[in-house]
């Protein structure tokens, strides 16, 4: 497994570490770490600040009844279902194999053009579009600009675009208004997770005759 | 972190369910070896133990949450909710990695999370928010030494931190707001902010450069 060159802002790692990153970018932030040493110790080192916060409170007195009460709860407590992951499943960090492998609907690859695939995976948040993309070795896409934020770490392969080359547990951010034309590397096909910001919120009463936004940008 | 290695943990030579037993090796503070006795023992004695020391520290911390739909009636649910996993995930704490607190810090942060999504979630997701920190098998273990040694470094600079970079990190990690919100809240700009997060980070040397990896600490 290569190094990743590509890491998210450390201010991304504090909001991960405090728990107050939303959804669709945190598990984008587990993929990378799922690939990256370095930044998962440094979330180790930052996960230190909450714990001397917490260990730093001023103790408030609890419920005489609670240590009895979590006592008879861990007596009752169901035996615990694990979620039996294969090899294949784990290629994909955990939370990935969880969305894809394991979900209820499994997710379907669907023809976005001649050379991308696309996943949707469903998360239950609806700030952020998050897809599996799959480009065929060599594919080209579409020279494209974005209109929002977007996440993409690579899962497996790699793929390149004007400004670099992005291998696996690469973390990259597009900010609205980039421009790119990303292309699958000549070796082999690439799979990337990404997460798109939801341009616009349907907040007009007539936001049901529009349609749900769609995905335009491959990557 | 939590509990997903427990098999990789097994396969090490086992912390010595005799406490006491020290070397230069073995985590030696006293939660640490309780919530390992949990683990290996299911001690209830040590349980009781950690219970008295943490739910009125996870009181506390569950207090201090601001988050959007947190009122204070969760806090004591939140307690019971961590400490229930505590005793459910302690085969798999990992003394070489964290202390206890830290460990405990994260099952809590968790928890808060998993409530809250709860709460406010229509749609159901199908993750836990400990799936976020599963760590891939073939991990290099961080040494003891080197992780107390940071440990030591947060604690004592933290301490010293100017009060304006304290009150933001009291603001992310206990009220639960993002650098958004706490540069609001502050009416401060969003970049100052983060810039003070990043100076009391590099204070406490918890950034390092993707170059330096290696000479970490």
């Amino acid at each position: 497994m290569s190094i990743p060159k590509h890491h998210p802002d450390p201010a991304m790692l504090v909001e991960f570490s405090a728990g107050t990153l939303g959804t669709a970018q945190s598990i984008c932030v587990a993929a990378h770490l799922h690939f990256c040493e370095h930044c998962r110790n440094e979330v180790l080192r930052l996960d230190q600040i909450g714990s001397q916060l917490l260990s730093q409170s001023e103790p408030e007195t609890v419920d005489s009844n609670l240590f009895d009460s979590v006592m008879s709860k861990i007596d009752e407590l169901p035996e615990e279902q694990e979620i039996k992951f294969d090899k294949e499943d784990l290629r994909f960090p955990l939370p990935v194999a969880k969305l894809f492998n394991k979900a209820e609907v499994v997710p379907e690859w669907k023809k976005m053009s001649s050379s991308v695939d696309v996943a949707q995976l469903v998360t239950g948040q609806s700030d952020y579009e998050v897809a599996l993309h799959k480009i065929c070795a060599g594919g080209k896409t579409p020279k494209h600009s974005h209109s929002g934020k977007e996440y993409t770490v690579v899962l497996e392969g790699s793929f390149s675009d004007e400004s670099s080359v992005y291998s696996e547990g690469d973390f990259i951010l597009r900010k609205e208004g980039d421009e790119h034309q990303p292309m699958g590397a000549q070796n082999g096909e690439c799979i990337c997770l990404s997460a798109l910001e939801a341009p616009i919120k349907l907040s007009s009463p007539f936001g049901f005759l529009m349609k749900p936004w769609l995905r335009l940008n491959p990557m | 972190m939590l509990g997903t290695k427990i098999a990789n943990f097994e396969n090490k030579p086992k912390p010595s369910a005799k406490m006491g037993v020290l070397n230069s090796e073995k985590r030696s503070d006293q939660w640490s070896l309780l919530l390992v006795d949990v683990g290996l023992n299911r001690s209830r004695k040590s349980f009781a133990q950690l219970f008295a020391h943490f739910a009125p520290l996870l009181k506390s911390f569950a207090q201090a949450s601001r988050h959007e739909g947190w009122f204070p009636g969760l806090s004591e649910d939140l307690v019971q909710e961590v400490m229930i996993k505590v005793w459910q995930k302690a085969a798999g704490y990992n003394p070489e990695k964290a202390s206890a607190t830290t460990w405990i810090y994260t099952v809590a942060r968790n928890c808060r999370i998993d409530m809250l999504r709860r709460k406010s979630n229509t749609q159901h997701l199908p993750l836990e928010n400990e799936d976020f920190w599963h760590e891939p098998d073939e991990e290099t273990p961080v040494t003891l030494l080197r992780q107390k040694r940071s440990e030591d470094k947060v604690q004592a600079s933290l301490a010293q931190l100017p009060p304006e970079q304290d009150e933001i990190l009291r603001k992310v990690y206990l009220e639960g707001k993002s650098h958004a919100e706490a540069s609001e809240e502050l009416g401060l700009p969003l970049g100052t902010v983060k810039s003070r997060v990043r100076l009391a980070l590099q204070k406490m040397q918890i950034l390092v450069a993707p170059e330096f990896r290696d000479e970490l600490l």
